[in-house]
């Protein structure tokens, strides 16, 4: 029995093998288009790469081009700094939004599927083309400079909230900070609200009829099904909104990097910012998963 | 099952006031979003005399169709025509888009609903890969592409799109809600996966898969390709449009059309796609 036990095709077994199957047109592309580039932009990371008429040479430098990004380099230390700020600065907000935004765009009213499209539109705005475009128009180049946000500036606010001393000055900043970003934050919550709004619409009415029956509350149905049942799409959107805010084509150390390898000092040093910015999101992925997986709610 | 509750007709304690803060805020949000459309819409339709003009107006008075005439000329002039650049881009976008949807989902579905061994090295490997930045794997991505010699075909755009791991993340996430118990039962039935794939899967998560959809097709729609396409021939729309456009000031007019032409064709398939995102679970009658 237990010889044979590798080569019966079990019921068990069968379901392994069509898992394998079924990934694996994944798999094969994933490591072709990801894990072999990513290995490989490692590996450039810890040498001088130098362009000979062959191709190129690597020359074994250990980890002086960390070193470099980190202590000579002036630039990497503080877009580093910034960008993390600033995404922990705009991802409650995003969360916020995008899951108000999907909960309003999800009930019945006149000019849904208007306002539904109206909200999307950000997500094409981000595409990389339209932003190039974006800098090649004359027009737009000029309102930019025109300081055009000027209403919803932080500055009346910031008087107002020093004057009043109701909250402390930490409190302060993070809310004129958030003030400032408002229309950063909506224009980048469009696939969030898609996500939610698909979230929302695959928990079956009878659930909610079935509390209804009971006798629940709008309001409590909303914290006792639709946020449990949402949940783990909150933390899918977190990883979604972290990742996108902190690998998009706009994103200051993105553009960095992408600067060094091209034209600056070269693509060792570029791989080597690459991946302590890699290894950064990715630790802070993980805490965030570590605090909110508890609150998860699986549907058995 | 077609029975329905009469309650459920009743509307939830909802006030005018309620109605109207919600209104607010949507109009608010939606201005912010719409503005950017407006004002391209708007530029499209300028004549040059009121691009220029300064102060900069945000909306337009007198508006011709000068500016696409003026890109149509140009496009005519160009010795790839327009239509091989379209049916580039088309292909591009449909194969792209079509595989990447079928093969993150067959992937996502048993990595979200079967176990087995490597699974979960496997959904933290694309977990992480969702957080490497792609401009960095650039140049060993092309080393692959120069090795299997996709380097300058249109393949080169398509098969990578493929294995785009934010759709599969997505995908999975969504898989993950469905019940064991309906796949169970139509095990029990003697559904085959391929079949518990194409008749309940599928439909239960159709909102996730027209989303990544949406995704997929504006990413590539906006893809310009130089990195690998080097003929001219082959080149899909985006990169010609932005060509044209990159002229200068004096082009401002047809940059402004570009722009406006670049995102109708996303902005018209959501529309038609997301009033299918609202069929679900509730209403294709599984339940």
């Amino acid at each position: 029995m237990k010889l044979n036990k590798r080569f019966r095709v079990t019921v068990e077994n069968r379901g392994k093998i069509g898992g394998y199957l079924f990934t694996l047109p994944f798999v094969v592309g994933f490591i072709l288009f990801f894990l072999y580039p990513f290995v490989q932009s490692i590996i450039f990371s810890l040498n001088k790469l130098s362009l000979t008429t062959e191709g190129y040479e690597l020359e074994f430098v250990r980890f002086d081009n960390y070193y470099y990004s980190i202590f000579t380099n002036t630039e990497f230390n503080q877009a580093f700094v910034e960008t993390i700020t600033e995404m922990v600065i705009d991802l409650p907000l995003i969360l916020a939004f995008s899951f108000f935004a999907a909960i309003l765009l999800n009930q019945k009213f006149k000019g849904r599927a208007l306002a539904r499209v109206i909200f999307f539109l950000p997500v094409i705005y981000s595409a990389g083309v339209v932003l190039k475009m974006e800098q090649n128009d004359f027009v737009t180049q000029l309102m930019k400079e025109s300081n055009i946000n000027f209403m919803f500036s932080g500055e009346a606010l910031q008087v107002l909230l020093k004057q009043t001393k109701f909250l402390p000055d930490a409190m302060i900043t993070y809310v004129l900070k958030a003030v400032d970003n408002i229309p950063v934050i909506i224009r980048s919550s469009g696939i969030q609200i898609l996500v939610f709004l698909a979230g929302l619409q695959s928990i079956p009415v009878s659930v909610y009829e079935a509390a209804e029956v009971e006798g629940a509350s709008g309001w409590e149905s909303f914290w006792l099904i639709t946020l449990p049942m949402i949940s783990p799409l909150i933390l899918t959107n977190i990883v979604y909104t972290v990742v996108d805010k902190l690998t998009r084509a706009d994103n200051e150390l993105v553009l960095l990097i992408k600067d060094t390898a091209f034209t600056g000092r070269g693509y060792g040093v570029s791989t080597a910012m690459a991946t302590m910015y890699f290894a950064a999101i990715a630790v802070i992925l993980g805490i965030i998963f570590k605090v909110f997986s508890r609150y998860v709610f699986y549907r058995e | 099952m077609k029975l329905k509750f009469s309650i459920r007709k009743k509307r939830i304690s909802r006030s005018a006031g309620g109605d109207f803060a919600n209104f607010v805020f949507i109009l608010i949000s939606a201005a912010f979003m719409a503005l950017p459309l407006v004002l391209i819409t708007c530029n499209a339709l300028k004549p040059l005399s009121e691009l220029f003009i300064f102060p900069p107006r945000f909306y337009v008075r007198y508006p011709t169709l000068d500016n696409f005439r003026d890109l149509i000329i140009l496009m005519s002039e160009s010795w790839v025509p327009f239509s091989r650049y379209l049916a580039n881009s088309l292909s591009v976008v449909i194969l792209g888009t079509g595989g990447h949807v079928i093969i993150a989902s067959l992937g996502a579905f048993v990595v979200s609903k079967y176990d087995f061994p490597g699974k979960k090295f496997f959904s933290a490997m694309v977990l992480l890969s969702l957080m490497f930045a792609p401009q960095v794997t650039r140049i060993p991505t092309y080393m692959i592409m120069a090795k299997i010699g996709w380097v300058n075909t249109l393949t080169s755009l398509i098969i990578p799109a493929w294995q785009y791991s934010l759709g599969f993340y997505l995908m999975s996430k969504f898989m993950g809600q469905i019940p064991d118990a309906i796949l169970e039962a139509a095990t029990i039935d003697g559904a085959s996966k391929w079949r518990i794939f194409w008749s309940i899967v599928m439909p239960y998560v159709k909102p996730a898969w027209l989303t990544l959809i949406i995704l997929s097709f504006q990413m590539l729609w906006a893809d310009t390709g130089s990195f690998y396409i080097y003929s001219e021939a082959i080149k899909p729309l985006p990169n010609a449009l932005f060509q044209i456009a990159a002229g200068g000031i004096a082009r401002t007019g047809i940059n402004a059309v570009v722009m406006f032409l670049m995102m109708l064709v996303p902005v018209t398939l959501f529309l038609f796609n997301q009033s299918k995102i609202v069929e679900t679970m509730g209403t294709s009658g599984i339940d």
